[in-house]
């Protein structure tokens, strides 16, 4: 009996001499956070009860609480307990319960006679909604906020599909509780149908096991497990799966993930990888990752203004068709310390870049095998390194902005097991540049227009003690390193000989309306030093020309293209990509063109089409669609077609993919995906856009 | 035993003594005014107000039939208390209606409205008007 | 024809060379736009200007071969800015730049990680110049 006042109101009130107190008209009575509003109540301030005549309506809890709607009602005076008849019980403005009686005590359990349960909408005019439960009894605990059917009866669409003496769920204000998750069809190709029935438990505050059983057909047996542990310091994250299956007879498959990311004192920040699998295609078939390439290691790393420390040592595993895990360096590290220093007497900023990279080979041939690379199988090696890059900028009159620019690149090189290269080699490269920066702006019309020349000129020696090159092998050209001291992306290549840099770009920019963006740009080296390989439009001594284009307009389309051609407007490389978000349309699309270049590893060309839509049409009712495209090959590598409908109390995903590859140790797959989740047990995404269902008039 | 929500209960066969600051008597209408401090009482119940109007019987001046308390009224009896701006004490019908920003409390409920009438013999009573009742715990 | 040299006394542009502080880097992305920002606006001196700024990556796998294996990945970026006076802290500028670069995974994996983090820094290097480019033509609204 709690102690507060409760408040009534109403448009009469009878005092009869005995005690009691008939309020009739618009009765509202308030206690706490509890409003009930009703036609008829009679206060007996002996026993202290409300006898209420309806229709009664009593709401507990500020927004989502629980809402009781009845004809009749006994309740004591603070509205906790007592009994309502012809009752509905709307939990969460999304679980409805609709009772003979409700009974309350303490104001805590609350059971439920003759109940049917749902949290569709339910029409007069069409009373059987989409799904429901009927039974006989159900109890819910408001400590525990669990509800307890008992002779449980699921319906759907009137029709009974399942009868369940006892059934526990979550009350829709459930955000964490142990308990079955919903289950998941899914049918592929290669294991047929099956179910997963995902159980979540929780361990205390911080930490959660999920067992998820996958069961089909007689082709596998799988027991999935995720277990997450969240500490003050960081999070641990732990997955893993064992497997017997048809796809590899009479073997235990599986795999173990786990990762680690934790905050050290001085805000370092630690994060720890492991990836193991039992054999190539296992994450593939249970659609784990599309990793082909598992790295498992250690890495650290702290981020100030002027400060970069990171390192990385870790070793990679690779599932990919053809590659060797011996003769391909897989064990790698880095350590890099930069400081940015801001030197009084030269001005401008001095960056020191340390490294040291180091990448080994499982194999220990000095001799190159019968792998497609030309390199011996077992060589390793170490490089330290050293960058110093200065610069300093001027404002010149009339607005030209020029900038110095000097750098100092130090290597020493320790090689092993390839008799090619010294064991110990040093060496060192000097460069010097100037950069010329013009912009003209023109802010008039309704959008500012920015016209940008810009010209730089390195200067740097034509020769390099030669080393292996680990890191340096796959050069890109772009927006991003036009201007660059080096095109190479890592620091065994470094890039030499006097070369010019030139550019132009041009921004139409107008905030309410369309932006475009375009640069060109080009590389003109004095000599061809035969640096980069043919594919990469870095060739030659003239590079390919750089055209990039970016356009958004303000109704939801943006547009990108970069491409790389020569004088003859033959192509080395294009992106386009292309993409609409509209209010029920989303579309996605691009395109890709790389010409073959051996020295990347890519001997044929790349032309890929890629398509991906989404679109929202009748009330809940979205699809999506999407496909990859090969067109070198002709053939279609990846498609994926998905249907959903989301009303206020079910969400149905329909979800097909399918891989077509074709090779020997991962076979074509489809992948038939189904999902029923009930709205109002446990608090759902909501994150969909769900419809509500209207009654028709 | 203390009855909430009891309504005013009072003996209807005591005499009505009434006591004011000063007393007019209108000849030709025969009514009389008290005004002042007037506190009319019967057996345990008080009737204060500002002023009161008597209306006798029909031309039989020793029986008072109504009394019209205006100016601010309390109502006193053992276990309540009700206040309004204006009563009407029908002696003969032994009720009471009191208007205007009524506020009745007995012990520590207090209900408040617009209008409440009271039968005195029988110790019902209604209040009219959005009502408001605070409902205390533990049977005051 | 209206246009006039950023850095020009009329262009407004010049206010931003050692004026513009960016907010301190919390990650590897972070690092390298604000060190892009600094090799174009130059170091600040006496900042007049913050620069806050939200950046966010997605990659998407391409190029899938026969067997399955994704050769090419496309890194998209985009980096929304604000642009607040030091003294007052009110917001002057805003905005959202956008961009992709992209970086082949056919060669070993060392070389594959190394173009993963080119590809990161080059693109930083590129949204950096979108947002100085659009603080040029926006240049002229600030007070001088």
């Amino acid at each position: 009996q709690d102690n507060g006042a409760a408040t009534l109101l109403a448009d009469r009130v009878i005092l009869t001499g005995q005690n009691q107190l008939i309020a009739e008209g618009n009765i509202e009575v308030y206690y706490g956070a509890s409003k009930l509003t009703a036609q008829r109540v009679v206060y007996d301030a002996a026993t202290e009860s409300l006898r209420i005549e309806g229709p009664i309506r009593l709401e507990e809890g500020e927004g989502a609480g629980t809402l009781l709607i009845a004809d009749q009602a006994e309740l004591s005076r603070d509205l906790q307990n007592g009994l309502l008849t012809g009752a509905r019980l709307v939990m969460a403005r999304e679980l409805q319960l609709a009772a003979a009686r409700i009974e309350r005590q303490e104001g805590r359990i609350t059971t439920l006679t003759q109940v049917v349960a749902s949290s569709c909408e339910i029409c007069v005019t069409d009373p059987t909604p989409l799904w429901e439960i009927r039974a006989r009894r159900v109890i819910h605990d408001a400590d525990t906020r669990q509800l307890m059917f008992e002779g449980a009866q699921f319906r759907a669409m009137g029709v009974p599909l399942l009868y369940l003496p006892h059934l526990r769920m979550p009350d829709p204000t459930v955000e964490r509780m142990s308990g079955l998750l919903q289950p998941r069809f899914r049918t592929t190709s290669l294991l047929g149908p099956g179910i997963k029935l995902p159980y979540f438990l929780t361990l205390g505050e911080s930490a959660d096991l999920t067992l998820t059983p996958y069961l089909s057909t007689g082709k596998t047996a799988t027991l999935d497990a995720r277990y997450r542990r969240a500490f003050d310091w960081g999070a641990l994250e732990l997955n893993g799966a064992l497997t017997r299956d048809s796809i590899r007879e009479g073997e235990t498959r599986g795999y173990f993930f786990g990762d680690l990311n934790a905050v050290l004192p001085g805000d370092y920040r630690l994060g720890v990888d492991l990836r193991l699998v039992s054999d190539p295609s296992y994450l593939l078939n249970y659609d784990i990752s599309d990793e082909d390439r598992l790295w498992s290691g250690i890495e650290l790393e702290r981020i100030r203004d002027a400060e970069l420390i990171w390192a990385r040592l870790g070793n990679t595993h690779s599932i990919r068709e053809g590659e060797s895990n011996s003769t391909s360096p897989m064990l790698g590290g880095t350590a890099q310390w930069v400081q940015v220093l801001r030197p009084a007497a030269l001005g401008g900023e001095l960056v020191l870049d340390w490294q040291v990279n180091a990448a080994a080979r499982a194999s220990t041939l000095s001799t190159d095998g019968l792998d497609d690379d030309l390199v011996p199988d077992g060589r390793d090696m170490l490089r330290a390194s050293m960058v110093a890059d200065w610069r300093r900028n001027w404002l010149l009159s009339g607005g030209i902005l020029a900038t110095a620019q000097a750098e100092l690149a130090v290597d020493l090189i320790q090689t092993r097991s390839d008799p090619a290269y010294d064991d110990t080699t040093l060496r060192a490269l000097p460069s010097f540049g100037v950069e010329l920066r013009w912009p003209w702006v023109q802010t008039t019309g309704r959008a500012a227009h920015v016209i940008e020349p810009v010209a730089q000129l390195i200067w740097s020696r034509d020769t390099l003690k030669d080393a292996p090159n680990e890191d340096s092998l796959l050069t890109e050209f772009d927006e991003g390193n036009l201007f660059s001291f080096s095109r190479f992306p890592g620091g065994d290549a470094r890039e030499r000989g006097l070369r010019a840099n030139l550019g132009l770009s041009w921004t139409r920019h107008d905030a309410a309306g369309w932006s475009l963006g375009v640069t060109a740009g080009r590389v003109i080296h004095a000599e061809d030093l035969g640096q980069f390989p043919t594919g990469s439009g870095l060739s030659g001594t003239r590079s390919n020309w750089l055209l990039a284009t970016h356009l958004n307009t303000a109704n939801g389309l943006t547009l990108s293209n970069r491409a790389l051609f020569d004088d003859s407007f033959n192509f080395t490389r294009d992106e386009l990509r292309l993409a609409y978000a509209g209010e029920r349309l989303s579309i996605e699309t691009g395109y890709l063109w790389m010409e073959s270049n051996l020295a990347e590893g890519r001997p044929l060309d790349t032309s890929e089409l890629m398509f991906d839509t989404s679109w929202r049409w009748a009330e809940g009712w979205s699809g999506s669609f999407g496909t990859r495209y090969d067109l070198t090959d002709n053939r279609a590598s990846r498609a994926k077609l998905g249907l959903q409908y989301a009303n206020e109390c079910v969400t149905v995903d329909l979800s097909l993919s399918r891989r077509f590859t074709s090779s020997s140790s991962v076979k074509p797959e489809t992948d038939f995906g189904v999902s029923v989740e009930l709205a109002g047990f446990g608090g759902n995404s909501g994150a969909r856009n769900a419809t509500r269902r209207v009654c028709g008039r | 035993q203390q009855v909430a929500f009891g309504g005013i209960r009072a003996d209807t066969s005591q005499p009505v003594e009434v006591t004011a600051d000063s007393l007019a008597v209108n000849q030709e209408t025969g009514v009389a005014t008290f005004s002042g401090n007037v506190l009319i009482g019967q057996g345990s119940m008080r009737l204060q107000a500002a002023t009161v109007l008597v209306e006798y019987g029909q031309g039989d001046q020793s029986k008072i039939n109504r009394l019209l308390a205006s100016g601010g009224v309390t109502l006193v009896s053992e276990a309540e208390a009700a206040e309004a701006r204006e009563a009407v004490y029908d002696v003969v019908k032994g009720t009471v209606v009191l208007t205007g920003d009524v506020l009745l409390t007995q012990g520590s409920n207090v209900m408040a409205g617009q209008k409440l009438s009271v039968d005195l013999r029988s110790g019902t009573g209604q209040m009219d008007g959005r009502v408001r009742t605070i409902l205390q715990p533990g049977g005051n | 024809c209206g246009f006039t040299p950023a850095y020009g006394p009329q262009g407004g542009g010049a206010t931003l060379l050692g004026g513009v502080a960016p907010d301190s880097p919390q990650t590897h992305d972070d690092f390298a736009l604000v060190r892009r920002l600094s090799e174009r606006l130059g170091p600040a001196q006496a900042p007049r200007y913050r620069l806050a700024y939200e950046i966010a990556t997605d990659e998407l796998g391409q190029a899938i071969t026969p067997d399955d294996a994704t050769t090419r990945y496309s890194l998209r970026g985009s980096a929304r800015y604000r642009l607040h006076d030091t003294v007052t802290n009110a917001v002057l500028l805003t905005g959202e730049v956008r961009s992709f670069t992209s970086y082949s995974a056919t060669g070993t994996p060392v070389a594959t990680q190394a173009a993963e983090e080119d590809a990161h820094r080059r693109l930083m290097r590129i949204l950096a110049d979108q947002i100085v480019t659009r603080l040029l033509a926006q240049a002229g609204s600030l007070p001088q």
